[in-house]
């Protein structure tokens, strides 16, 4: 078969279907379908930093309230984690925003690559930057405790809900702790089931583009 | 400034829309079909397009992101794509006049036989049947020009091996 005739059928295959466009209406949608990926962006933002701005906001009310010295100092080291964790996600945001889809195929799959792995890092090191730092805040929190008598401390609320007694404060830090493993190990499988895939597939095809056989 | 957008947006659909087509004809896979991805091509032409420098070819622009958006949706790189919604203003009628039916058959047994290959192979092997050259190929795929040609003799024996029996 000549190549000629392989190129003849190809040019006749889009010849089965007339495609005819309204450009100003397509534009209209495509304006529509802008707004609504902003949107969408905008509350995963907004759903990604609420949890660390309400953190930074609870923590700054018990920095004031409360009067024992470790426990005011880890409320403090809590904020500051809550202020790391909104930039991280800011940074990662924008990085993931960042496509150029007009990239030469090769540099596309560079710069494809250089995302995932970026991801695939973060998630993996969610016990690092994320869960650890996070027990460790809380531990504090927690050891630092003391008798409210002991300071003229007085809050009933705060009274109720705070681990005061050794058994408390043993069982709130081992209940912590189970939830932060399970936070690394939600991380570690979402890095596995929807990272590693992607990058392998990359890799391969880096792979196969770099050969001549 | 957005009047001159679209026109250059509305000349450039009218010139591409049938290569580009026939590109997405190759890589849709269920659930996905030819006409979401065109779509999505399109959709990431507007986007875009103000960033195009006139310095480089427009045809060669619009190939590098039919090229990347159609891999991408292949190898999953965006989930969302497997969710897409149809634009309204967008019609694919079939032609009036009878199509040839061997016509359809051999591009059946065309795409058949691109589906063997890699997915490297495909992204040349589609801008080889448009009859690009091999420098236009080099600009888009980033390869040089000596690499396509060694990739290109074996891609095309294979797919000539693979078709012909079919065909006769």
């Amino acid at each position: 078969m000549l190549e000629q005739e392989l190129k003849n059928i190809w040019n006749n295959s889009s010849k089965a279907a007339q495609i005819s466009i309204e450009t100003d209406r397509l534009v209209q949608e495509f304006d529509t379908k802008m707004t609504n990926i902003q949107k969408k962006i905008r509350k995963r933002d907004v759903r990604e930093i609420s949890a660390s701005v309400i953190g930074i906001l609870i923590f700054s009310v018990f920095a004031y309230e409360i009067p024992f010295p470790i426990t005011k100092f880890s409320c403090f080291l809590s904020i500051l984690w809550f202020a790391y964790v909104i930039y991280k996600f800011r940074k990662s945001s924008q990085q993931n925003s960042s496509e150029n889809l007009s990239l030469p195929l090769k540099e596309q799959l560079v710069h494809k690559k250089q995302l995932m792995q970026h991801q695939l890092k973060l998630l993996n090191s969610a016990g690092y930057w994320y869960a650890g730092p996070s027990f460790i805040t809380n531990f504090i929190f927690i050891s630092g405790l003391r008798n409210p008598a002991d300071y003229n401390w007085t809050n009933q609320i705060a009274e109720n809900l705070l681990p005061l007694t050794v058994n408390a404060k043993v069982g709130t830090i081992i209940g912590l702790g189970i939830f932060y493993l399970l936070i690394i190990w939600v991380h570690k499988i979402a890095a596995k089931k929807d990272v590693q895939p992607i990058l392998k597939n990359i890799e391969l095809i880096q792979q196969q583009l770099k050969n001549s056989n | 400034m957005r009047n001159k957008l679209e026109s250059n947006f509305e000349q450039i659909l009218e010139r591409s829309k049938h290569k580009i087509y026939r590109i997405c004809k190759i890589y849709s896979v269920a659930p996905l079909e030819p006409q979401d991805l065109f779509q999505e091509v399109i959709f990431q032409i507007w986007k875009s397009l103000d960033n195009f420098k006139y310095k480089s070819s427009i045809d060669t622009w619009v190939y590098k992101i039919a090229i990347n958006v159609c891999l991408r949706s292949k190898i999953k790189f965006d989930k969302s794509n497997n969710k897409t919604e149809r634009f309204e203003s967008i019609h694919f009628t079939p032609v009036e006049k009878e199509i040839d039916a061997s016509e359809q058959e051999k591009f059946q047994y065309l795409k058949e036989c691109i589906a063997t290959l890699n997915e490297s192979d495909t992204s040349l092997i589609v801008l080889y049947l448009d009859d690009l050259s091999y420098k236009n190929i080099s600009v888009i795929t980033g390869l040089s020009e000596n690499h396509i040609a060694v990739k290109m003799k074996r891609i095309r024996k294979k797919l000539v091996e693979c078709i012909t029996p079919k065909i006769n």
